[in-house]
């Protein structure tokens, strides 16, 4: 297996949603304008509390400071695993499951905080840049590990990180925490991106407009259905995740799914705004998936992680999750 | 090409036809105007070829890219790769092949929906279509569907929910099942199958090329590169690879798939397709975003790279097929070097790539041409008759003189010219002043009378009537000479100096030595029929009634010009009366004679004295006899002047006339390299020079390349006696360019060199010649070597040591030698000399080893099966001269 450091340096930042105003602009010139800028990875997720934009450092460019805006302060560097046509494993899960033990657990261990987006096309890792070291002392053994510069693959080994290891020893306790499960249904999507001007007035008035539909109509389900909506824009790639009611707002033969049209449910992690510095939460949802080779996608936010499992085991998730949280030693 | 970019396909069978898809398909038929009637509807491609719309099939929307079924039948089978992933096969117009239609709608339909980037139709098992798809987490990119196979739902795994969007489940047209699937969690951007092995797949996956084994799923060949973009593979060299990325375009050789062999130079655009012509081998058409050219790459004169280092070359260039930019194109595939181009506005045009030319000229006349799958050779057509002798080639004509044996003769000098053919004026002028310059008797009568001209290291001699007017110290006496037969002493005023009576020899007018009559020369220029000449020679040394007698000569003469006596009766009524009406009507009416020295006659007796422009600048009349003219009448002041000038003329013309003016010096060079520029004859320009044999003259380094030049020309001819006798030739006049010895025989024993050893010892008295090699039978024999007295090695042949001269050899019987004595002499002169192979080591008498060989494959030694001659490759090449 091969593990990728690609060639983005990202940010995560949050936009709160009274805030999303002053960076319309900007975010419709990331989304539909992709030849006027440089910006290479794009990702907007709406989520009930705010937005959580992560960007390169070409796209940060656009966004203009404002007191709406929060910043994460490190810069993060995606990781992508590339199982390079080796046959893998039996199992048929897909997403984060397949990485579960290889990397997030290993990473989890040497306390390294991990950021992951999901998307259709592949599963990102987001570490930041000051643990890379750590990162790749903990990963070189199981993967050869290359850096992409320019296009080009080159091997990357740990002698050419300047700081020596060091170990991330905070024996921090680990906190289970809370899991949510909305009773949205989720698709995850793609779309050919010559194709995007058609849908763009429908995706404006998804991401921007939701509010004030959703007063209106949906008021009652309030309580069970959480809004979640994430676009991304990556390398020339488009993922789209959202719930069923979305979906009917689009035309029906633009977007790609899988053939067999499997929808999703979600699992939100925290009931706190879990940061950044907390360590092993994507670990103690993927580990018990893993476990049980459930196929699943993992969406980081800006204030909560989420999941999405197959809707036929979202049952078993749940049960299993819950029985974690009660015995925590099993992580 | 999505969108509005069209591209462009030819089918590959039907060569009239193609299809152009952009949003929908479209079937065009080309046809060349010339057959047909220009039908309503065709699209002009060219001056030639028109285009006929045939169908048009839009039922596949959001196509991605097309690939046509490469066999005959069904012919107008496409398949589509469209923006969700799906492929579908269609057709173009009407087919009623059952096949067809059968598989007609099918649909191919991966996981996971995402583009189709490339389809790949297996060339030999044409039922397999690989599809490359876009990246997706879970799911394969390369995707080998069977179009044969059928929809099998219990196939497809069952705890899949299929829940294929509309109902196309029930019609039995989707596929869901590929046949492999391949690149898991990668994109595939371009595809192509290898001609090398029908189940090897070579795919432009995410940032590396991967080589698929079908017969191994789980191996791959792969090396990281960002050059992933439209592989394709060489039709002429199955292992040679093009792919491409941005603007750079990368060849790999499979064989060594570790990095490219070569990129070619980066354009500033991203490149949108590259394509070997499938006509020719090693040329490959690229295309950058929003150009209006084509650019060629021939890899033709690609050196197989023996090292890393070696970087092969290549030679680039632009074609521009129209005036739009081109928006895709595509190769014919049978026609030569034909493409059709498409604009983004779908604006066709039919192109066909000229050929580079390359040409070679040969070392003697023919000409040859490459143009494609042509060759053109030229020769030169050898018409009859003196005018087309001149008109020849002078690879020609020099191969002619060097058969002749032109230039070598070295006591008649002028009859050099004749050895040349003796139809080109310039050369016989040339000859005759080499001749009057290098005249024993000639320069004895200099040595004698101008002792001074020798004081200098560079003799006078050679230094041509340029440099002898100007060293003028002689005082010049001026005469006032009657004319001859008549008692009215002449206007004309004649200048006499030694200097002038030299120059006037080498103008060949008077004979060396003191006597300065003209009479002989004149009886050789009647001998020759020249009469006009001869009149006007005679008139200028003031003897009129001679030049009237020659003139009546010329007119009895058989075949002899009755005008002459006109012209002499013309002549017999001069008057120096200033204004008679003689004088008017001769110098108007002379310009109408058309023998230039019949025009020049009437120009002297019509000018006033002192100028003679009418004489001197009568180009049409020989530079020697206007030289020797102005001689005689130009003053001292005068004369220099028309002489440096007459010069530059020569010199910028290159006439070889001019020679005697410049003589063989730096002067003559300088006219002599506007000859060879104007003539290419570096054979007249190499002896020319060796006659001149001043050593300064020869270290000219444009001497030495003429005569470089001749003999590889020589050589080149397989002249090879004749270079040699050149060589010779050059070696005598020329004692600097002897080489040194190059051959030298060692004892076996004592080491010491055989022949040097008597060179440098000559104490012991004895000459090369007595080791035999001087070719008479009769001196000494030495077959022991003068330094330990130990045997030479003895001839396989004759067995006698080395040093015995050749007895007779069995093919030339005894008559031979007593009748040609001094060719067998020279040839014995090699007979004798020792001669072994390089290789068994035996050898003897040269002559004999060519006798042997000359039937005899094998080496003379018995048991030894060494083939001697075989292996000396100069030793099998025949001259084309005959020695």
């Amino acid at each position: 297996m091969d593990l990728h450091i690609l060639d983005h340096r990202l940010k995560v930042t949050s936009i709160c949603k009274d805030g999303l105003v002053v960076f319309t602009h900007p975010l419709i010139k990331l989304i539909f304008l992709r030849n006027r800028t440089r910006c290479k990875f794009f990702s907007l997720t709406e989520t009930p509390e705010n937005y959580t934009v992560v960007l390169d450092e070409e796209g940060f460019k656009e966004l203009p400071p404002s007191e709406h805006l929060l910043v994460e302060d490190s810069t993060w560097l995606p990781l992508n695993v590339v199982s390079n046509g080796h046959a893998s494993s039996s199992s048929q899960a897909v997403g984060v499951t397949k990485i579960a033990k290889s990397v997030i657990a290993p990473l989890a261990e040497q306390h390294v905080s991990v950021f992951m987006l999901s998307t259709y096309q592949t599963d990102f890792i987001l570490v930041r840049e000051k643990d890379l070291s750590v990162v790749i002392r903990t990963l070189e053994e199981e993967f050869n590990i290359y850096r992409e510069v320019g296009g080009e693959c080159v091997p990357f080994r740990s002698q050419d990180i300047r700081n020596g290891f060091q170990k991330n020893g905070k024996e921090a306790k680990i906190t289970v925490h809370p899991v949510l499960s909305p009773l949205n249904k989720f698709l995850v999507m793609s779309l050919d991106p010559d194709t995007l001007p058609a849908i763009a007035t429908t995706l404006i008035d998804v991401l921007f407009y939701s509010s004030s539909q959703k007063d209106g109509s949906h008021s009652n389900q309030d309580l069970d259905c959480i809004k979640f909506f994430s676009f991304s824009l990556i390398d020339g790639y488009i993922s789209i995740v959202m719930d069923t009611e979305a979906q009917r707002q689009f035309p029906a033969n633009l977007l790609f799914t899988s053939s067999s049209q499997e929808l999703w449910r979600m699992v939100r992690i925290g009931g706190q705004p879990l940061g950044f510095d907390e360590c092993g939460i994507v670990a103690q949802i993927s580990q018990p998936l893993a476990d049980s080779d459930i196929s699943a996608y993992y969406i980081s936010t800006f204030s909560f992680d989420h999941a999405l499992v197959p809707e036929e085991d979202i049952d078993s998730v749940i049960s299993l999750l819950q029985q974690q949280r009660h015995d925590p030693s099993q992580v | 090409m999505s969108g509005p970019k069209p591209d462009i396909l030819w089918s590959p069978h039907h060569v009239d036809r193609y299809v152009i898809c952009d949003s929908e398909l479209s079937l065009y038929r080309i046809e060349s105007l010339g057959s047909t009637e220009a039908k309503a509807g065709a699209v002009p491609l060219s001056e030639e070829t028109a285009a006929t719309l045939l169908a048009i099939n839009s039922d596949t929307p959001y196509m991605k890219c097309v690939a046509w079924y490469p066999k005959h039948e069904p012919e107008c089978l496409l398949a589509v790769g469209q923006a969700n992933g799906r492929v579908v096969l269609t057709s173009l117009g009407q087919s009623h092949n059952s096949k067809c239609k059968e598989l007609m709608g099918k649909e191919f339909v991966p996981k996971h929906a995402r583009q189709c980037n490339t389809l790949a139709w297996n060339p030999v098992d044409s039922n397999w279509l690989a599809a490359g798809l876009d990246k997706h987490r879970a799911d394969f990119s390369v995707l080998i569907w069977d179009i044969s196979s059928k929809f099998t739902p219990e196939a497809s795994v069952p705890a899949e929910k299929i829940r294929l969007s509309s109902g196309d489940t029930d019609s039995g047209v989707v596929v869901t099942k590929p046949l492999y699937e391949l690149g898991q969690n990668d994109a595939c951007l371009s595809l192509c199958w290898l001609p090398r092995d029908q189940k090897l797949l070579l795919a432009g996956m995410h940032r590396n090329l991967a080589i698929f084994d079908l017969r191994n799923t789980s191996q791959k060949m792969f090396v990281n590169t960002k050059a992933i973009q439209g592989v394709t593979v060489d039709p002429y060299f199955h292992d040679r690879v093009a792919s491409f990325f941005e603007g750079q375009v990368a060849i790999w050789d499979l064989r060594k798939f570790e990095k490219p062999v070569l990129t070619l130079s980066e354009q500033p655009k991203p490149l949108t397709k590259v394509a070997w012509c499938p006509t020719r081998t090693g040329l490959l058409a690229t295309l950058m975003r929003d150009s209006d050219v084509v650019r060629l790459y021939d890899m033709q004169h690609t050196p197989t790279p023996i090292g890393d280092e070696t970087e092969p070359t290549i030679i680039e260039r632009c074609v521009q097929p129209c005036e739009t930019i081109i928006g895709s194109f595509a190769w014919h595939p049978s026609a030569q070097n034909r493409m059709v181009v498409v604009s983004p506005n779908r604006g066709m045009t039919d192109f066909t790539v000229f050929e580079r030319i390359s040409l070679a000229w040969s070392s003697g006349t023919s000409l040859v041409w490459a143009c494609g799958r042509h060759l053109y050779e030229c020769s030169e057509e050898c018409g009859a008759g003196a005018a087309a002798a001149a008109e020849r080639d002078v690879a020609t004509k020099m191969r002619e003189r060097a058969q002749s044996r032109y230039g070598h003769d070295t006591v008649q000098v002028w009859k050099n010219h004749v050895l040349a053919g003796g139809n080109d004026p310039q050369l016989k002028s040339l000859w005759y002043t080499l001749h009057y310059i290098l005249h024993d008797h000639h320069r004895y009568y200099i040595i004698q009378c101008f002792p001074y001209f020798f004081g200098n290291k560079q003799p006078l001699l050679y230094s041509g009537i340029k440099n002898i007017v100007k060293s003028s110290t002689s005082g010049t006496t001026e005469s006032r000479r009657c004319w001859s037969g008549s008692e009215r002493p002449a206007e004309v005023v004649r200048y006499l100096s030694e200097e002038r009576g030299l120059a006037l020899q080498l103008c060949g007018w008077i004979r060396c030595g003191p006597d300065i009559n003209v009479e002989p020369f004149l009886k050789s220029l009647e001998q020759e029929g020249e009469w006009e000449r001869a009149a006007a020679v005679a008139l200028f040394n003031l003897d009129i009634r001679r030049a009237i007698q020659i003139l009546h000569k010329g007119a009895s003469f058989d075949k002899g010009d009755l005008n002459l006596n006109v012209v002499a009766m013309a002549l017999s009524g001069y008057t120096d009366e200033k204004s008679s009406l003689w004088r008017e009507m001769c110098s108007s009416l002379r310009l109408q004679l058309s023998n230039p020295y019949l025009c020049v006659m009437f120009a002297f007796l019509t000018s006033e004295p002192g100028a003679y422009d009418g004489v001197l600048y009568e180009s049409r009349v020989a530079v020697r006899d206007r030289v020797a003219f102005a001689c005689m009448f130009l003053s001292d002041s005068q004369l220099p002047r028309y002489i440096d000038k007459l010069t530059n003329e020569m010199k910028e013309a290159g006439n070889l006339e001019g020679i005697l003016l410049t003589g063989l010096t730096k002067d003559g060079v300088d006219l002599m390299e506007s000859y060879v520029d104007r003539t290419g004859d570096v054979q007249t320009a190499s002896f020319c020079m060796l006659k001149g044999s001043s050593g300064e003259v020869l270290k000219d380094p444009r001497v030495q390349c003429w005569i470089e030049n001749y003999r590889n020309l020589l050589d080149a001819w397989s002249f090879w006696h004749k270079r040699a006798e050149f060589d010779i030739h050059r070696s005598k006049l020329d004692p600097s360019s002897k080489p040194l010895a190059q051959v030298f025989v060692s004892c076996n024993f004592c080491g010491k060199s055989i022949s040097y050893s008597c060179s440098s010892m000559p104490h012991q008295g004895r000459g090369f010649s007595q080791y035999g090699v001087s070719g008479s039978p009769t001196k000494s024999k030495v077959t022991s070597c003068p330094g330990c007295r130990k045997p030479l090695p003895r001839c396989a042949l004759c067995l006698m040591n080395m040093g015995t001269p050749v007895s007779s050899c069995p093919g030339t019987g005894k008559s031979d030698e007593k009748v040609d004595l001094s060719k067998d002499k020279k040839l014995a002169q090699f007979n004798n000399w020792f001669t072994w192979c390089h290789n068994c080591r035996h050898g003897g008498h040269a002559g004999h080893m060519l006798n042997w060989f000359s039937d005899h494959s094998e080496c003379p030694v018995s048991a030894c099966t060494c083939r001697c001659m075989q292996l000396d490759t100069t030793g099998n090449l025949v001259p084309s001269d005959s020695s």
